[in-house]
């Protein structure tokens, strides 16, 4: 605190409070009685937490978003892997242009993203299904996937798998004994970030998903445009709930710093 | 025949040429040196005899069969890098006994032996350690310890010492000439440090762009230097009267080369000496034996024999 004056400790307050409101506001709204958005309020109910149950494909689009995020990203890093190995310790001829290749999902703006993918996977006859939604997830997190996981191939010291050759290892065995352990909290914070971003999808998903394969946002989104009940509000609080749990224990077994900045087991 | 050979090796990347037809016979047992300053092609040499570096020319030769056709992995060469290179994510043991895994050893010979290498580079109690939890000496042992436990034809080492401090580097030099004489391995050592070279060497290799300048034991590469390079190279070197004179080789007379004390620097055991004479500036050593020398600014003569 002492290294802080007092101007920049209001400053880091306020943009806590600034970043925690939004989120506040929307449990708090989530234990209202009304039928419709109110806030402030001084009665409570857990009235739209039971309503959910009446929703079963709120619960449905939630197990879908985690089956998708967690395939996607799965399949993303494993496709980052050759790439990054590649990419990151070799040049070759296209390199840039592959490396441009993988990253220009994120230059894309998701819209166009999604009207692409309504109108291939409609020719494909995979319009409206999971795999659809899988490949089309696949693109928009492999550029983050990619990204950690290139960053952990970048600082591997060559050395190291060379010291593992001279010793009579083949180079499945480097591969598998030396290699892929050294860059596996890249591969794991790759993963991470890329489910965060397929959980968090909606602009291309709402495009291509079709009832019956909306993710959770999708199901929010087309629920709020009929409804202004607070039934999204409790749906959402139970999203942060679940996200806060799934962060304290990373946290407890993990460590959160290393899994977002994406460090190495010994700290390298 | 040579154990190891080297046969006019070449090595050029684009246009520079990194190393530039190296000749070099090894025999069985014997310690060698390449020494040179940064740049000169050294690693380079050495990454061609484990090969992760193709040669662009010549041939390397293991008892007279051609090396370069036999993969790095099955050369059966142990490596010790200026990184030490040790593998972060296992124990000591564990990396020890990489290299026997791979051999096949089975479990209980595997234990026995690792235990066995790591008395020998004195780590006997460090086994469950992981490398990050070690000083940089303790680990360059456990890199040494992983090459010798292979029981390699050839131990290659890269400035394995460069990163220690110089206490810990001239004990770990007198504990790798130890270790190198019980286990009699053959071994060849890269290294920019001249005293280095010279204390743990049968013969160096002194480098110079690419090219062995000389090649032979310290004592005479020391005293009969083949190049003017390899003269400043080993130690300093003065030129008078157009002869080159080691600086401990001169001392203070009656008669002589006439001069003028500008600096005089103890140094414990000797005292350095810079006299202004007509033929420049000359540096002398003289052993510090407790007698009274020649102070800063006094007159001085000059002798030396004649070589
Ligand atoms: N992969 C490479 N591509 C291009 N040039 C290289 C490569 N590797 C080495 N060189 C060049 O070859 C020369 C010899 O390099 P080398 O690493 O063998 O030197 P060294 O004697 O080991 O030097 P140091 O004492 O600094 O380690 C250097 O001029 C270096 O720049
Ligand atoms: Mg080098």
């Amino acid at each position: 605190m002492s290294r802080n004056g007092p101007i920049a400790l209001i400053y880091h307050t306020l943009f806590v409070i600034f970043m925690l409101a939004p989120i506040l506001v929307v449990c708090f709204v989530a234990f209202t009685p009304e039928g419709y958005l109110s806030f402030p309020t001084d009665r409570w109910s857990l009235r739209w937490f039971y309503a959910i149950g009446r929703y079963p494909e709120f619960i449905s689009a939630f197990w879908r978003s985690l089956w998708l995020g967690a395939l996607s990203s799965a399949i993303a890093v494993a496709f980052s892997v050759p790439a990054a190995l590649a990419i990151g310790r070799h040049r070759f001829r296209g390199r840039d242009a592959m490396t441009a290749l993988f990253m220009s999902p994120l230059m894309i703006p998701h819209v166009v993203l999604g009207i692409a993918f309504l109108r291939f996977f409609t020719e494909l006859g995979l319009g409206g299904t999971f795999v659809g939604l899988v490949l089309a997830h696949i693109v928009v997190v492999l550029p983050f996937a990619l990204r950690l996981t290139l960053a952990s191939a970048v600082g591997l010291d060559r050395s190291i798998e060379h010291a593992a050759i001279s010793l009579g290892a083949s180079d499945r065995t480097v591969l598998r004994r030396i290699t892929l352990p050294l860059v596996l909290p890249g591969l794991i914070s790759g993963w991470a970030l890329a489910f965060i971003n397929s959980f968090d999808e909606v602009t291309m998903t709402v495009f291509i998903a079709a009832p019956g394969t909306e993710t959770l946002p999708v199901r929010m989104f087309l629920y709020i445009q009929d409804n202004i009940d607070p039934l999204v509000t409790s749906v959402s609080a139970c999203v942060i709930a679940i996200t806060a749990a799934a962060l304290i224990a990373l946290d407890r077994a993990y460590g959160l710093e290393r899994l977002l900045v994406g460090r190495s087991v010994d700290g390298r | 025949m040579a154990f190891l050979s080297l046969e006019g090796l070449s090595k050029h990347f684009g246009t520079h040429v990194a190393v530039d037809g190296l000749t070099l016979a090894v025999e069985k047992g014997e310690f060698v040196s390449l020494l040179g300053p940064s740049g000169c092609g050294k690693t380079t040499t050495l990454q061609m005899i484990a090969g992760f570096v193709e040669p662009s020319g010549g041939a390397i030769r293991l008892e007279g069969r051609d090396l370069l056709a036999v993969k790095p992995a099955k050369r059966g060469l142990g490596i010790v890098f200026q990184s030490y290179a040790l593998f972060p994510h296992m124990t000591v043991a564990e990396n020890v006994a990489f290299g026997l895994e791979m051999q096949g050893v089975a479990a209980a010979e595997r234990t026995r032996r690792v235990g066995e290498t790591l008395e020998l580079v004195g780590l006997g109690t460090f086994a469950g350690r992981y490398p990050r939890q070690m000083s940089g000496g303790q680990q360059q042992r456990v890199a040494l310890a992983r090459a010798l436990v292979i029981r390699p034809q050839i131990l290659l080492l890269d400035e394995p010492l460069s990163n220690l401090d110089a206490k810990l580097r001239e004990e770990m030099q007198i504990e790798l000439r130890q270790i190198q004489r019980t286990v009699g391995t053959t071994t060849i050592l890269v290294t920019h440090d001249q005293a280095e070279a010279m204390a743990l060497s049968d013969r160096l290799v002194v480098m110079n762009h690419g090219r062995a300048e000389q090649i032979g034991p310290p004592h005479e590469a020391y005293e009969r230097p083949a190049t003017p390079f390899v003269a400043s190279f080993l130690g300093r070197t003065n030129l008078v009267n157009g002869t080159t004179v080691r600086p401990e080789k001169i001392w203070f007379a009656t008669s002589g080369l006439a001069g003028k004390v500008r600096t005089r620097i103890f140094q414990g055991n000797h005292w350095l000496y810079q006299i202004e004479t007509a033929d420049g500036l000359v540096t002398v050593i003289r052993q510090n034996t407790g007698e009274a020398m020649p102070g800063e600014g006094e007159a001085v003569h000059l002798a030396w024999a004649a070589t």
